[in-house]
């Protein structure tokens, strides 16, 4: 049986990502695993910031990463549920996987894991500027990954 | 063990693992040049090394190679070992009234937050007053910024964020999509910023910037004269910021009683008001009287001190709560602005600098204050707002004696803006916390910042030239 990944992050959703990963794993009577990968970047960045330049000490940095965190998960369980809802849906064998850290090392670790065949990722608009300054992570994704990568752009 | 092959060319590897090495050694070498050229004429041979040293402290703040204390830290060391200033005069500028005004501030702060009193006067007043969407988002904003009017804006932040964000889910706002959930954060963000300037209690920035007027004048600032001089601005601000907040993010959404449900549940969670919130309160309205009365009189930072002896006494905190509370490296970056400060002003570089680079094309005060105003708040707006005061006012006090200016007019011209951060997260930790949020991107922070940007700058000269003077502080 082979095996569909869809890689959704923090900052990485897209309802059409979603309905054509569900789809292909219909066509391929494939199973589709869902990645949701918590990005710590941010909090970690807001953390340091207080800690540098802040006038609040650890407790206070803590509940408020602790709080960010929390609203992170919780999107992740909300996003997971609906891909599950279309995947139930369309008959679709489904499974989930929810972690936090780096967004390239993940989805590498999974695609290794479940000897994934396709996976399907969502690469942000950037604008020009930043395309021309410095290369996506969805695009060292896919010159790192052994399996086929389709790229969505939100 | 797991390997991790890096892919990328080996120029690359190579040119990304030599950056800090060779930026290091190239801050070495513009500090050797400048130390060792020729001492222009008009700057005396101190006043050449305490440059050297100000600029190699204004790129270590502006690039964040270091820690902000510990760019601070080397300016206090380097400033004996120089021969700027001897050892002892180096050291005890540590030692000055707005450090420990500072240490003051932080620890009733942290037990004004400690003892959950800030938020519970949050909670009932977005209860009170939250009952339309509009105004919960003016409740929103306008708490944001009379709670940092008594403490620290970033605090507030940190506060206020998840009781906005269990609002935003309880009214079921789309991440990066509700106008609504975007006005709420931003509300927040910017309440902090703009309350943030009223006193000096919003953030450090203000009694630094007393600090080194203090040391490098002799003339010192009082609280209350600080907010007279700057709450007329705050107030048209927070108006402007409001109706700003309504217009660049028009309400999608009518009916916002499951918040109420949010509030009800979180004051059931709060239970009764005790004894040391009740404490805590009246032991900040006293202090807070005291500096708006006393502090000429007694001092702002022995009234602080005071404060925190207080709070010990009446057992309302405990030491281990406090230094939780308290970010304790950030005090080494104000003493060391101010020896840094102090440095510049006592060895004449200051005023050299000042004069040769900056005098030819200032030719009215009017004008030095819009743009000193105006380089303060785009500065302020990429890095540290205690570092943009570090960095301009030394040589801002400079310029002021070549107008016969006040340098007081001066202090409040960088003082003031250097708070007013409205368009990045890199900005301010108010605007981080709330981009972290996901329901407002850095993008639509920035398009409403750049227009707030522009008006604060514009109202706050203008308060400068028409009211300032009603004060008797004229330009």
């Amino acid at each position: 049986m082979k095996n569909i990944l869809l890689i959704l992050s923090t900052s990485r959703t897209s309802q059409d990502a979603i309905e054509y990963a569900v789809n292909l794993a219909k066509k391929e009577k494939a199973k589709l695993v869902v990645l949701y990968i918590i990005e710590t970047e941010l909090t970690q960045e807001i953390f340091d910031k207080f800690t540098d330049i802040g006038f609040i000490g650890d407790k206070p940095s803590t509940q408020l990463t602790e709080a960010i965190m929390k609203e992170y998960r919780q999107r992740g369980y909300e996003e997971m549920g609906k891909v599950q809802i279309r995947a139930m849906e369309e008959n679709v064998d489904f499974d989930a996987v929810t972690t936090q850290g780096d967004f390239v090392e993940k989805s590498l670790d999974v695609i290794e894991r479940y000897k994934i065949d396709t996976a399907v990722a969502i690469k942000r608009k950037r604008s020009v500027f930043l395309k021309y300054f410095s290369k996506s992570i969805v695009d060292e994704l896919v010159e790192r990954a052994s399996c086929k990568i389709e790229v969505f752009e939100e | 063990m797991k390997v991790i092959i890096d892919r990328r060319p080996i120029w690359v590897i190579v040119l990304v693992r030599s950056l800090r090495p060779i930026f290091f050694l190239a801050l070495g070498f513009i500090f050797w040049y400048l130390i060792n050229i020729p001492t222009p004429s008009g700057l005396t041979i101190q006043g050449q090394r305490a440059l050297a040293l100000f600029v190699v402290c204004l790129i270590l703040w502006v690039t964040d190679a270091l820690p902000l204390a510990i760019t601070s830290l080397m300016a206090i060391v380097m400033v004996p070992l120089l021969g700027v200033m001897d050892k002892k005069a180096a050291y005890a500028l540590f030692g000055n009234e707005a450090v420990f005004f500072i240490l003051g501030a932080f620890i009733l702060s942290a037990a004004v937050m400690h003892s959950g009193l800030a938020s519970r006067i949050a909670v009932l007043i977005m209860d009170r007053f939250g009952n339309t969407p509009k105004g919960l988002l003016a409740s929103i904003f306008l708490l944001a910024a009379v709670l940092s009017f008594f403490m620290s804006e970033h605090a507030v932040a940190a506060m206020l964020f998840p009781i906005v964000l269990e609002i935003a889910k309880g009214l079921n706002l789309k991440p990066g999509k509700s106008n609504y959930a975007k006005s709420l954060f931003l509300a927040l963000a910017w309440g902090c910023v703009i309350g943030g300037v009223a006193t000096f209690l919003g953030g450090a920035r203000v009694p630094l910037a007393a600090g080194m007027l203090k040391e490098a004048t002799g003339i010192t600032i009082g609280f209350f004269e600080y907010t007279m001089v700057v709450f007329p601005t705050v107030v048209i601000l927070l108006f402007i910021g409001y109706i700003g907040l309504t217009r660049f993010f028009p309400q999608d959404i009518q009916d916002i009683h499951l918040a109420k449900d949010v509030f009800a549940r979180k004051i059931k969670g709060l239970g009764k008001m005790g004894y040391t919130e009740y404490a805590v309160g009246i032991l900040m309205l006293i202090t807070i009287s005291s500096w708006l009365l006393f502090s000429r009189m007694a001092g702002i930072a022995n009234i602080a001190i005071i404060a925190v002896v207080a709070l010990f006494v009446l057992k309302l905190v405990r030491w281990k709560d406090i230094e939780e509370y308290v970010n304790w490296g950030i005090i080494l970056m104000y003493g060391g602005a101010i020896t840094l400060g102090a440095a510049m002003e006592k060895s004449g570089a200051a005023a050299w600098l000042a004069n040769t680079v900056i005098g030819d094309w200032a030719n009215s005060p009017v004008l030095v204050i819009a743009v000193f105003s105006l380089l303060t708040i785009l500065l302020t707006e990429g890095m540290s707002n205690a570092a943009v005061i570090a960095i301009l006012l030394p040589v801002s006090i400079g310029m002021a004696g070549r107008f016969n200016l006040d340098p007081q007019i001066i202090t409040y011209a960088i003082a003031i803006p250097a708070g007013l951060a409205f368009c990045f997260p890199m900005s301010t930790p108010a605007n981080a916390i709330a981009v972290s949020s996901g329901y407002i991107t850095a993008r639509d922070m920035a398009k409403a910042g750049i227009v707030m940007m522009i008006t604060a700058w514009i109202v706050f000269n203008i308060m400068a030239k028409v009211y300032w003077p009603i004060l008797g502080i004229k330009i």
